[in-house]
């Protein structure tokens, strides 16, 4: 091979890989709603971490009572991660499950700051509503 | 003075300062990291361990980095998602400096370095410039009031500390309430004016980090450069300890820089953050 050639793969190769893993967290950022904290694409500190978004069932369920049970606290954690409608339908239908109830309704509302007012609300990013059809 | 030539010599021996310190780092980060995934870190460490000890001089090949390699993989294959965003760095690092180990050419080495830093920092100005939450200031103005930034110069403050518990208690008040109801909470400010200062720092940050990141690709050994990449390290550890990343941030300058008082700079930032780390003062 030739040495220039040679040179500049070896100088390259690695920064490009790093810049395919950005490439990977940008897309999951755009299309499955992954938390721009993590992935591999430093964009930590650009917005409110995502463990600040918040799961909320109807009906009474706690949220932190379900958390006892590690599958479904690790599911949670990932919804957190990225509140998106596949991972939103994947965890009610765990807890779904779990629990051994009728139905879920099974909501993920991020957090919205406005620095001119201080005014700190809720917004509803997405939610489903699933019935046991084996009950 | 005889310390002060010797302090002077170690530092100008190349890259091999630099590779100490990144050692050193390593070291710290993956022994605090072994206790993620560790039934998977044990075959690895423990095979790793008897290699490098039976055969370390009968091998051309970097044990030591190639363990530690392979236990940085080990947390990618199984948090993903879940390891910090220095865990990716530190592994392209690693692997520049592995294949430095068999090509021999500094000059690679130093330019995969260059070229990782300026991507990083290059990175984080793209990822800001697309949060709407970080360019209108939101995000510092719900971080400074909440406490989770500044929280040294934070303490010689201790109205401030008071405003930060009273917001603290407002959100986790709001936390327990059904979100539907659409109940609010009104942030109280810790100085007046610190929406305008939020929104003014989230600028300086973007155009600071911009100017870093075109110098080190410009001129990547000039002392001007890596007085400007000192002085964003050493922002950002007052702004919030994360202490690892910024240890990597100085190691790599430690790489291209060739200034004596500069690379002492970088010694000193790694050795502290180093220290802060295994004392878990500061985020690893």
């Amino acid at each position: 091979m030739n040495d220039t050639i040679k040179r500049q793969l070896l100088n390259y190769t690695i920064p490009a890989f790093m810049v395919i893993v950005i490439i990977v967290q940008l897309f999951l950022v755009h299309t499955k709603q992954l938390s721009r904290w993590k992935g591999g694409g430093y964009g930590m500190y650009t917005e409110i971490h995502y463990s600040h978004n918040q799961i909320y069932i109807q009906d009474g369920i706690s949220v932190d009572s379900l958390e006892k049970d590690m599958d479904i606290k690790e599911a949670f954690k990932l919804l957190r991660l990225m509140p998106n409608n596949n991972h939103l339908e994947k965890v009610a239908k765990l807890v779904l499950k779990k629990t051994q109830r009728d139905s879920i309704h099974m909501q993920i509302w991020k957090p919205k700051i406005d620095s001119k007012s201080g005014l700190y609300t809720r917004v509803l990013i997405d939610e489903v509503y699933l019935k046991n059809i084996n009950p | 003075m005889r310390y002060l030539e010797d302090i002077k010599s170690k530092l100008y021996e190349g890259n091999k300062v630099a590779i100490q310190m990144l050692l050193l780092i390593l070291g710290v980060y993956v022994f605090i990291m072994s206790q993620f995934n560790s039934i998977w870190k044990v075959p690895i460490l423990f095979l790793g361990l008897l290699i490098w000890f039976f055969l370390r001089d009968k091998t051309k090949h970097p044990i030591i980095w190639l363990v530690f390699l392979a236990l940085l993989l080990c947390d990618f294959w199984h948090s993903y998602f879940w390891v910090a965003n220095h865990h990716f760095m530190i592994t392209f690092v690693v692997l520049s400096v592995i294949a430095y180990m068999y090509h021999q050419h500094k000059g690679v080495l130093q330019k995969n370095i260059q070229i990782i830093l300026v991507i990083v920092i290059l990175t984080s100005i793209v990822q800001k410039l697309m949060s709407d939450q970080f360019t209108s200031g939101n995000f510092y103005y719900f971080m400074i009031n909440k406490g989770a930034l500044f929280q040294f110069i934070m303490k010689f403050f201790p109205e401030s500390l008071d405003i930060v518990q009273s917001n603290s208690e407002s959100y986790l008040n709001l936390w327990e309430t059904n979100p539907n109801d659409g109940q609010t909470i009104v942030f109280k400010n810790i100085t007046p004016n610190i929406g305008y200062v939020s929104l003014l720092f989230a600028k300086i940050t973007i155009a600071f980090e911009f100017i870093v990141a075109m110098a080190i690709l410009w001129k990547p050994k000039r002392a001007w450069v890596h007085i400007l990449l000192v002085l964003m390290i050493l922002g950002i550890l007052i702004t919030r300890l994360e202490t690892a990343f910024m240890a990597m941030l100085a190691s790599c300058g430690l790489f291209l820089c060739s200034n004596f008082k500069l690379k002492l700079s970088y010694v000193l930032i790694v050795l502290g953050c180093v220290t802060l780390m295994v004392t878990k003062l500061g985020y690893h």
